[in-house]
């Protein structure tokens, strides 16, 4: 307990200002200072009074917080008429305002739009008090289950992640309580970092398993499990390395497979990691942000780019982006600024960046807020204009891919750029000064400022309701062709095809037919992967066999008889791939094809490499 | 009573023309008419004030200064009991010069000495330095309770001579007056105690208790069960009834008799006599109960540092700031829950529904010979999941089942008690008497009786065919905070917020243990299995045990934050288990704490050394934010 200091003794009395304010306020125009003296102590004293018992209440029903009705009570013990009509929904309804030196408390009265009253006839009923059980702890240990805190707190991760030296020696004490002399003994030996061993248990792993499965499996009834899962369990912060490489190495293959519907669960599981409350997810944020990246710019995401809705998952990707923006933006990590700087280099590039790339890079953008629409999108309008205009227009020289990407940007553009166009835009709207102003897009632009004038709030609603919607729209349609029997669209996706990632070599890595299997030791290191997938995509289709390699460089000796396709990551940073059946192998000892480097989330594509890198982002670095 | 204050309240009667009672007052107390004298008129003002003085204002700081250098120039020994004296002194100066009109020389002196104090007399300086004149000493509830009770303080004999000593010496008249009047020494033999002993002890409003407050025996033992050679007989009477039906069982009566009966034997010397207290008869049905619960008791898993318990936790969803209270029965059957805005509403926990009992024709019909005739009265049509019971005009502050599981008590900010029916699920009587809201109410163990605690400083026995109370335990100087009964329902436990522990004697209703050491109001109390233990624990999050033998403080148990709202022992005695508003269940090793208590000498004047803390926490869990109002442990 501190110390009692003379001041709180007696506290703070009324002053005789307020005193003859309140006095004015009643009609009685001038106060002797000698009354309003003697009324402030008496006042003070009464509240003080009523107070002090009010706050017997509140202990009673076991609050903390003192509400009005305790102070009803306080009167009606003393034999008061009580306030009447004190009610109000918060504890304590003053507002503070300061400025000009001076500091107000005030009562804030809503002006309340005598329409809403009307029309809302019923005002939602409050949810009567329900009743909800749960295990706190079994025989003494306590189950991480949602209803309970996460075995370790956020900012307990947040540390660990900051400073693991500091990490408390044992982390399964955190019930019991902590002896002084364990303290005592350890300050004299010297901290060493201990290698850390994130061994799981073995109900752990077949958490994991079941839940990657679950992801990416054919089932959605069983996904929408998996995913309710990992957005809620409290204790999940073991596993999240294991996850976040699942999640990477997945869009890494599945972009070069151009698998639309892998990708897109992958991107939900990231979704679903995001959204819970007890991980601390900045440690990987160097790991998802280029796969989220890399599924919002990348050239192709899907194997028919005519048809599938690989737009979708930009926008879902997108949608992500700037969810990890606003989570996780400090100013130490400058993650909104670096996240925007990628973006807006992509616009730059002029025609060199294809144009499912710039639909990314525009809809990552346009998730980042008004702002930075206005300030790095809309001076680039007409030369993104013009790109689209040859496509859209000049019918003859285009494909069929690019007019519908050309079109998806055009409508991207406007539904982005008209609300924006609208605010900073003066009234008399003329369309040939938009059409100076923005090219080929200006007709478009001034139709759509038109409408969103006449209409005031179509256009936010529209895209609110829009991002509401979406992830499960989307879903649907991946699903549908996820599971289309049609052989040609994708060879790999087959109903019994799994992604498997095994934490450890402990669990055999067997699997039947057309299964891959991704086996990652050291989750931390970069990694590098197979690119030359283009060519393995389209011959892997019968028989598909996948061995792990513990991190040797001698895995070219290792091969099976049949076609098989290894994906390695091993402790070395260095991935050893080979791929077998058509000749094309590639030396066990080839460096990295590409390198994420953690720092920026740029990569830089190794010049030897002839191919397109995985991911897209080398356009826009 | 003395002469003196007999003959002011007879000059109040006169005053107030009341002649009838002035008349039997003065047969009863043998006055006589002439000894009224005018000299009484100067008694009474005297009486009625307390602290009329014509001491020179200018004095008090001053001797305040002399006693408090006094204190801290005596020797070592004696510096930390003599220090006991420093606060009292400040209070009665303070309100001596707020009574006698110098305002500013009372608030200079509390300014100067008041942040001295104990930490664990802050709130009360503060709620004292409210009062900065005559009038309003009137009816606040500390300046009352220092008018008009003396101050305790334990003495060694040693350190109180030194004390006498001194103010001869000084002839501070100012400090003599206070010390004469309002202090009260309990001198006793030996060595002086040291700092942790007398912080131990201290704290409470009116100070320590007195020794003779702690005198009295308390049967703390639990009696066996009066009824069990008794309620042996039924039972075989009925197996055997059994038994010619059903021939071919004949093993079963042999198989129960062993442990029942064997465990029961020994009779525990601090038990009371079975018929200390009237306890009307068992029914059948109570006793089938009570042989069943005997028989799941044989099976129960021990619980301790190795077994330690399972929980279930329920939460209220939406509750949104409006409950007050929470009991669980006995068997985990059913969960009541007291609401802010004044209704009760009943869970069930288990897949039986809450069903009533049917109509009067219906009931009619039912055989009342038949063996199910307690299921066959129930309407099967009307189960629900949940039952609210509206009557109160006022928060619920608390509610308790009866044992038998048929009737449920609550008390509300309203004044009443309400017995509610469990079966019919209707109000059926309404208990007035206290005249502020009612803070606790609790069933006794044995059914039929129950006790309640009150706003308005006073704990009522009750019975559930009386209509008023049966005891008035009055003696606490501020709110009765919780209530709790003893496991062999002769005593009642009270928590207060003028931070003391009571023990009352249901037969006498008087106060048979007084235990002062809480530094903050008592919000819950628990019984120990055994009995001999009382766990406290209040606003400041410090669990306190209590002997009940000695009324001594053993153990301080320390690690919650906020409130501790509820204690409860596990049913083995080994665990004791606390909740409150930081979201944190505390599990403590009691077996530990016994053992440890018991392998020390008992010294019955004096308080042991407390044990602390660490040593007893088995386990902490953490919810996200539901704060802990109830448990039961099994």
């Amino acid at each position: 307990m501190s110390k009692l200091n003379e001041n709180d003794l007696y506290g703070t009395n009324f002053s005789i200002e307020s005193m003859k304010v309140i006095a004015e306020g009643i009609g009685i125009g001038n106060l002797v200072d000698d009354a309003a003296k003697e009324l402030a102590e008496d006042v003070s004293f009464r509240l003080k009074h009523i107070i002090q018992d009010a706050a017997k209440f509140m202990n009673h029903a076991k609050r903390i917080k003192l509400l009005s009705s305790d102070v009803d009570c306080a009167l009606k013990a003393k034999n008061i008429e009580p306030q009447y009509g004190f009610q109000s929904a918060e504890p304590l309804p003053f507002r503070f305002a300061s400025g000009g030196g001076r500091e107000l408390h005030f009562i804030e009265e809503k002006e309340v739009d005598i329409n809403d009253l009307l029309q809302n006839l019923n005002p939602k009923a409050p949810l009567d008090c329900t009743l909800r059980s749960h295990w706190l702890f079994i025989d003494g240990v306590q189950p991480t289950i949602p209803e309970n805190p996460p075995p370790v707190a956020k900012n307990v991760q947040k540390l660990e992640s900051v400073d693991p030296i500091n990490k408390k020696p044992a982390k399964e004490t955190s019930g019991k309580p902590s002896t002084g002399k364990q303290k005592l003994r350890n300050v004299e030996t010297v901290q060493i970092k201990q290698l850390a061993t994130h061994e799981l248990s073995v109900e752990q792993q077949l958490y994991y398993k079941e839940i990657t499965e679950a992801c990416v499996g054919s089932d959605e009834a069983r996904r929408a499990e998996a995913l309710q899962s990992l957005s809620s369990d409290p204790g999940l912060h073991e596993m999240l390395p294991r996850m976040c490489t699942f999640i990477i190495e997945g869009v890494r293959v599945n972009v070069v497979q151009n698998n639309l519907a892998l990708l897109i669960y992958l991107m939900r599981m990231v979704k679903a990691l995001l959204d819970n409350q007890s991980l601390y997810l900045e440690k990987y944020l160097h790991e998802l942000i280029p796969s989220v990246t890399t599924c919002i710019v990348s050239k192709q995401l899907c194997m028919r780019p005519d048809v599938d809705n690989h737009w979708a998952l930009r926008d879902f990707a997108s949608r992500l982006m700037s969810q990890i923006c606003k989570n996780f933006n400090t100013s130490t990590n400058n993650i909104q600024t670096r996240v925007t700087r990628m973006f807006t280099n992509a616009l730059h590039q002029g025609e060199k960046v294809p144009l499912s790339s710039l639909y990314g890079a525009l809809q990552g953008l346009s998730e980042l807020g008004t702002e930075v629409v206005r300030i790095f999108v809309l001076p680039k309008i007409r030369n993104i204009g013009a790109r689209i205009e040859t496509h859209l227009e000049g019918s003859l020289m285009s494909n069929n891919v690019d007019k519908i990407a050309s079109g998806h940007i055009k409508q991207l553009l406007v539904k982005v750029l008209a609300p924006i166009l609208k605010s900073i835009r003066n009234m008399p709207d003329n369309i040939d000064e938009y059409k100076q102003d923005y090219g080929y897009l200006g007709v478009a632009l001034y139709n759509a400022v038109i409408k969103a004038r006449t209409q005031p709030n179509l256009v936010t609603t529209t895209v609110s309701s829009n991002m509401a919607n979406s992830p499960i729209t989307c879903s649907s349609t991946i699903t549908r062709t996820a599971t289309t029997p049609s052989g040609i669209i994708q060879q790999n996706t087959n109903a019994g095809r799994t992604i498997v990632m095994n934490p450890s070599p402990r669990i055999p890595t067997q699997q039947g037919n057309q299964k891959f299997v991704f086996v990652t030791q050291r989750p931390q290191t970069p990694v590098g992967t197979s690119h030359p997938s283009q060519t393995n995509a389209s011959v892997t289709g019968q028989n598909t066999v996948v061995k792990f390699v513990s991190n040797t460089n001698q895995a070219s000796q290792k091969m099976t008889t049949q076609q098989k396709l290894v994906v390695v990551s091993s402790q070395m940073g260095q991935s050893t791939f080979s791929a077998q059946n058509s000749g094309m192998v590639s030396p066990g000892n080839q460096p990295a094809a590409t390198l994420i480097s953690k720092s920026s989330f740029t990569i830089q594509q190794q010049q030897q490499q002839g191919q397109p890198s995985v991911d897209d982002l080398s356009h826009l670095a | 009573m003395d002469r003196s204050q007999i003959s002011a309240v007879l000059q109040v009667l006169k005053k107030y023309n009341l002649k009838g009672t002035e008349d039997l007052l003065r047969k009863e107390a043998n006055l006589a008419d002439n000894e009224e004298t005018l000299q009484q008129e100067s008694d009474v003002s005297s009486v009625l004030t307390g602290y009329k003085s014509d001491g020179d204002p200018e004095t008090y700081e001053a001797s305040y200064t002399e006693l408090k250098n006094f204190v801290e120039s005596s020797l070592d020994i004696y510096k930390h009991e003599l220090g006991t004296i420093l606060y009292p002194v400040l209070v009665h100066m303070y309100l001596e010069l707020v009574y006698n009109g110098h305002t500013e020389k009372a608030i200079s002196l509390m300014k100067q000495f008041g942040p001295e104090q104990d930490p664990y007399y802050r709130d009360d300086l503060k709620k004292l330095a409210m009062v900065t004149k005559r009038d309003q000493m009137k009816g606040n509830e500390l300046s009352d309770t220092f008018k008009s009770n003396q101050f305790i303080i334990r003495m060694s004999r040693d350190t109180l001579s030194l004390l006498k000593r001194h103010l001869n010496d000084k002839k501070a008249s100012v400090l003599l007056n206070i010390i004469q009047e309002h202090l009260y020494f309990d001198m006793y033999e030996g060595v002086a105690r040291n700092k942790g002993q007398i912080a131990a002890t201290s704290g409470a409003v009116g100070g320590e208790a007195k020794r003779q407050d702690n005198k009295a025996k308390v049967y703390y033992g639990i009696p066996k069960v009066p009824d069990i050679q008794s309620l042996a007989a039924p039972v075989e009477d009925e197996e055997e009834g059994v038994d010619q039906d059903n021939p071919d069982k004949p093993k079963k009566k042999k198989a129960k008799k062993d442990p029942l009966f064997s465990k029961k034997t020994k009779s525990d010397p601090n038990a009371p006599p079975t018929d200390r207290i009237p306890v009307p008869d068992l029914k059948d049905n109570d006793k089938l109960e009570k042989v069943k619960a005997l028989r799941e008791a044989s099976k129960r898993v021990t619980l301790g540092p190795d077994s330690l318990p399972s929980c279930c936790c329920y939460t209220l969803l939406n509750a949104n700031y409006s409950v007050c209270c929470v009991e669980i029965t006995e068997d985990s059957s059913m969960l009541a829950v007291g609401f802010n805005d004044s209704v009760v509403k009943v869970w069930t926990l288990i897949p039986q529904k809450l069903k009533t009992m049917k109509s009067a024709e219906q009931l009619e019909e039912v055989n009342v010979e038949s063996e199910d005739v307690l299921v066959r009265m129930m309407d099967e049509r009307s189960g629900e999941t949940s039952r609210t019971l509206c009557g109160h005009g006022g928060a619920v502050y608390s509610v308790s089942f009866s044992p038998d599981r048929t009737l449920l008590l609550s008390c509300s900010e309203d004044t009443t008690i309400r017995l509610w029916s469990l079966q019919i699920w209707t109000c059926l009587v309404v208990y007035k008497g206290h005249m502020f809201p009612v803070w606790d109410v609790k069933f006794s163990p044995l059914g039929y009786y129950f006790a309640s605690a009150s706003y308005d400083r006073t704990a009522r026995l009750w019975a559930t065919d009386h209509y008023q109370p049966l005891r008035l335990f009055a003696g606490h100087f501020s709110d009765v905070d919780c209530i709790q009964f003893h496991p062999n329902s002769n005593y009642v436990a009270t928590g207060s917020s003028d931070r003391r522990v009571c023990l009352w004697d249901c037969t006498t209703g008087n106060y048979v243990r007084l235990m002062t050491g809480h530094k903050s109001p008592i919000h819950a109390l628990a019984f120990s299995i055994c009995g001999r233990f009382l766990a406290s624990a209040g606003t400041d999050g410090m669990i306190l045990i209590w002997d009940l033998s000695h009324g001594h403080l053993v153990a301080e148990l320390t690690g919650h934050e906020k409130t501790v709202h509820c204690l409860a022992f596990s049913r083995c005695g080994n665990v004791l288990v606390s909740g409150g508003l930081d979201c944190s269940l505390k599990i403590w090793d009691f077996t530990k704490l016994t053992e440890d208590m018991s392998s020390e000498e008992v010294n019955v004047s004096h308080n042991p050394d407390v044990k602390t803390g660490d040593n007893y926490l088995l386990r902490s869990f953490a919810t996200k934010s539901s704060p802990f109002d109830k448990f039961t442990l099994h």
